[in-house]
């Protein structure tokens, strides 16, 4: 589940301040928590990894998709010429990056979202039929903060790249009354690690 | 009044700064739009809408960027290739770009390395600048 500002604005190094809000994200986050606790596949969540196949704690993690003609955004994208959409390209590097950060700090925050997405390349479409491996190393995870590098490969082919930062903390961080939500979702998230990595 | 290459060059490049959020420096010529800048699907939309803005123009998405009806017409793509009626078409379309290397293999995963930075400067020459 990838939460946070919308990618496109997280690259733009002049965004606007009004999105960094504070009471503003709250109430997007307590939404996006409250669907999170709810394990609800209908409301807005992502899934963009479908298996982690490597994983050296900390220090690189490798998970696949395959892309299957039955994702509905393909029948828009483009309707004679389906392709994975770029952003969720790069929504896989981010899941795939989350896990290695949720592994490594042992679920300890329940929120990790992207703080910053920089030099991301898309080299070739990606079609139904194809799987894509994701492949994301860290260059630093510290407690509350992390970056990698990673890219997607598919038969041969660089399909996308770029570099990451996340962020990670809990909701009771700044609210206290919190706590059982963050309980909740970092529940959620260890049930889902267990369908991705086994 | 017609604007001058270098000029247009830098409106594109701050264009191309704000929408897809990155360094002036890597904004060259032969930079591709998807390859080495980053830009995707809903980037486009916001690139001719900026572009609009900066020149004072309409600009019908598919002169500026006619991969989508090129990729999305069977006539044109075969087997992940363009047929001759897609290169045809192609032509047409970006007469400013070189495509004989494309030619060779016009694999349609390709396509987005023709999309440069001077593909938009030529197309916008073509538009507002002194001929």
């Amino acid at each position: 589940m990838q939460l946070g500002p919308p990618v496109r604005n997280t690259r733009n190094k002049k965004a606007k301040k009004g999105w960094k809000n504070d009471r503003f994200w709250y109430i997007v986050l307590r939404y996006f928590a409250d669907c999170a606790i709810a394990g609800d596949r209908k409301s807005m969540r992502f899934i963009l990894i479908d298996k982690v196949v490597l994983l050296e704690s900390g220090k690189q993690i490798k998970a696949v998709k395959g892309v299957s003609l039955a994702e509905e955004y393909l029948a828009d994208h483009f309707p004679t010429f389906p392709v994975l959409p770029g952003v969720f390209l790069l929504e896989g590097l981010i899941e795939s990056a989350s896990w290695l950060v949720r592994e490594a700090e042992n679920f300890a925050h329940s929120m990790i979202l992207l703080e910053d997405a920089r030099n991301i390349k898309y080299k070739s479409f990606l079609a139904p039929g194809s799987q894509i491996e994701y492949v994301v190393q860290a260059k630093t995870i510290e407690e509350n903060v992390s970056s990698f590098t990673g890219f997607g490969i598919s038969g041969g082919e660089q399909i996308v790249e770029g570099r990451l930062g996340l962020r990670h903390f809990n909701l009771a961080d700044e609210n206290p009354a919190m706590a059982t939500v963050d309980a909740q979702i970092i529940e959620n998230m260890k049930k889902q690690w267990k369908l991705l990595w086994h | 009044m017609a604007i001058s290459r270098d000029e247009i060059f830098q409106r594109v490049q701050e264009v191309l700064v704000d929408a897809l959020g990155v360094d002036d420096d890597q904004i060259t010529i032969e930079a591709t739009l998807m390859g080495d800048l980053g830009a995707e699907s809903i980037d486009f939309l916001d690139i001719v809408f900026r572009l609009e803005k900066a020149f004072g123009i309409k600009i019908p998405r598919e002169e500026l960027f006619p991969a989508e009806n090129l990729m999305t017409n069977p006539q044109f793509v075969n087997n992940g290739k363009l047929t001759e009626a897609g290169l045809k078409e192609l032509r047409t379309k970006m007469p400013h770009t070189d495509i004989t290397k494309f030619e060779k293999n016009p694999d349609i995963n390709k396509l987005g390395d023709l999309f440069t930075v001077g593909a938009i400067v030529n197309y916008l020459q073509t538009k507002v600048g002194s001929s």
